[in-house]
């Protein structure tokens, strides 16, 4: 319950932050808080809008929710979701399940070469998987450019993909997906074997190594599930939203992962409840921008000070 | 071939400098013991900070200042949460970027005077300072003096520090107000020397690439130069081949930077012993 008002605090204080800021420049902050608000919950549009963009925070919450909890710094979730989108988009002609399968293991892969690294060279993940992010950013940038330019070549963008997930009241199926892999994600790491040594590899790698957990073989599992859950999320992106890959493709959505799973405590059930919470952030801000032309930033402005007022009560529960 | 290289040579110590005074820093926080993941957010505001100032007075030297200024206000933010909350390092510096990513974009499109000419720079001062001068200093520092003896020792075994009744904490706070000094002149010099203002997401991972090159050197001033060099010259001459257009794909050469140091990362340190008490907080 403790964690839980904490929880609330945090996202309360983000709100405010937000509206304050937007008062420094000059704009009415009840009036940013009204368009924020009917923007992201106000209508059945918005509605949809904000289960929309919450799919994918969820899933690249959930990735990083599993690696951090195994004591893994996975920052690539950007990375592994461009991937992912551009795997789902090559096996789009194979149907449905073929083309998911493909982002998971295109994000899984990806994660891996920095598990890989780390084994084998020691090198640390937290920098190798931003420095993928921007490499696959670079790869999409090619790839939209280059080889899967569209056929009429007028825009740098893809052609659309061969199949599409199936809408329910102007939500793609992606959601059951999500809530899917969220329930997957809580059964295994809190009711499997598997899960509890990669919990105790993040809590403590040394005593998991004295206990005789293989402690490289978690981090290289861990790695790549959480991989496999940032490509998942391109995949059902592409498939459910954007049906197409363009530069932008990614929008932010892998780094957003780390607020929306840190809000949640790192637990994946909660992470259903923070990417509700992100995704109508993020929907809103869309909102400020073309209602009040300020800047969509102001949604990773957020997020960054819900980490920060995290930080403040993790520090005053531990000092008691 | 060798032509390409020899006129990258001067472009890559000029188009490196923002990037080796970000070495240089997070060299001195590492050796404390402090993991400063922010300092790409620390670069991306300084080099706001520093544009804003040059326009809106027009006068490069307050612009540099602005710069530094604005580095310190974020490394304060920073310091608080790591050192003073002894937060982790690692969330800590991932809020900082994006507390500096969202911030930069907001303000920029709020404040009119990013649309006003920015003033020229003519002088090498800033080279010799951030390839000769800092890397001197920051040697003396390090080596010679007693307090880079006990801030090596924050590094290695903090409590030993703590033995002797000095402050951990304020040890580190100086260090990294010298890294805030070092990254608020790199971010000034991103925004005002190598381009003409400020654009969002400027930085575009020279932190976390600075991060890699500390690592590289071994958390030695002679390999950070090294290390920065090496880089430098493989970006340039990237340059120099979207230049000559030799049919490379644009695309394939920006990932070029990245790659050089995943390859970088992992072609040394395996063999590195980093501060024995490095991001512990």
């Amino acid at each position: 319950m403790r964690r839980f008002a904490v929880a609330v605090i945090a996202a309360a204080a983000a709100i405010v932050l937000l509206a304050f800021s937007g008062a420094l420049f000059g704009h009415s902050p009840w009036s940013l808080l009204s368009i924020v608000a009917s923007g992201s919950v106000g209508s059945r549009f918005a509605l949809a809008s904000t289960l929309l963009k919450s799919v994918p925070l969820l899933l690249t919450g959930l990735s990083v929710a599993i690696a951090f909890r195994a004591g893994v710094w996975n920052i690539g979730g950007e990375g592994q979701f461009i991937v992912g989108g551009l795997a789902a988009l090559v096996a789009s002609r194979f149907g449905i399940v073929a083309s998911l399968a493909a982002a998971m293991l295109a994000g899984a892969a990806w994660a891996s070469i920095a598990s890989a690294m780390r084994l084998w060279r020691n090198a640390p993940e937290v920098l190798t998987t931003i420095l993928l992010n921007f490499t696959a950013i670079h790869l999409l940038g090619w790839s939209v450019n280059g080889p899967l330019r569209e056929h009429a070549g007028q825009y740098p963008q893809t052609d659309l993909a061969h199949v599409a997930l199936p809408e329910i009241g102007g939500v793609h199926f992606g959601i059951v997906i999500a809530l899917a892999a969220s329930v997957f994600a809580w059964w295994l790491l809190y009711r499997t074997a598997a899960g509890l040594r990669l919990r105790a590899t993040g809590l403590n790698p040394n005593a998991a190594r004295w206990a005789g957990i293989r402690v490289g073989a978690q981090l290289a599992r861990a790695m790549a599930i959480s991989g496999a859950a940032a490509g998942l999320a391109g995949g059902i992106e592409l498939l459910g939203v954007t049906h197409r890959l363009f530069e932008r493709f990614a929008a932010g959505y892998g780094y957003s992962g780390i607020a929306v799973a840190l809000l949640a405590q790192l637990h994946p059930l909660a992470t259903i409840a923070s990417s509700l919470f992100f995704g109508a952030l993020v929907t809103g801000a869309g909102e400020l921008q073309r209602a009040a032309g300020i800047s969509a930033g102001v949604a990773t402005f957020g997020q960054a000070v819900v980490i920060l007022t995290l930080i403040v009560f993790e520090h005053v529960r531990a000092d008691r | 071939m060798y032509e390409l290289i020899a006129n990258s040579i001067p472009i890559a110590i000029v188009a490196s400098i923002p990037l080796l005074l970000a070495v240089e820093g997070e060299l001195l926080v590492q050796r404390g013991g402090i993991i400063n993941l922010g300092i790409e957010g620390m670069m991306l505001t300084a080099a706001m900070t520093a544009a804003f100032a040059a326009q809106t007075t027009g006068s490069v030297t307050i612009g540099f200042l602005g710069g530094i200024a604005g580095a310190m206000v974020i490394t304060a933010i920073f310091g608080v949460f790591a050192i003073a909350l002894r937060a982790d390092q690692i969330v800590t510096g991932t809020a900082i970027n994006l507390l500096a990513l969202g911030g930069t974009s907001f303000v920029y499109r709020e404040v009119a005077a990013f649309q006003r000419p920015i003033p020229q720079l003519h002088t090498d001062i800033v080279s010799a300072l951030s390839w000769i001068v800092a890397p001197l200093i920051l040697g003396a520092i390090l080596w010679n003096t007693s307090f880079g003896l006990r801030l090596r020792a924050c590094g290695e075994n903090p409590e030993a520090l703590a033995a002797t009744g000095r402050s951990v904490r304020m040890h580190r706070w100086a260090a990294l107000m010298i890294e805030a000094l070092l990254v608020g002149i790199g971010g000034a010099y991103l925004s005002l020397a190598l381009s003409s203002g400020f654009a969002e997401n400027m930085t575009a991972g020279r932190g976390f690439i600075a991060l890699s090159i500390v690592i590289f050197g071994r958390w030695k001033i002679k390999g950070a130069l090294l290390g920065t060099a090496i880089f430098g010259l493989a970006a340039a001459l990237q340059y120099a081949l979207q230049a000559a257009n030799r049919g490379i794909p644009f695309h394939i050469l920006l990932a070029v930077p990245y790659v050089v140091t995943l390859l970088i990362l992992c072609g040394v340190a395996g063999r590195v012993r980093s501060p024995e008490s490095l991001g512990r907080p």
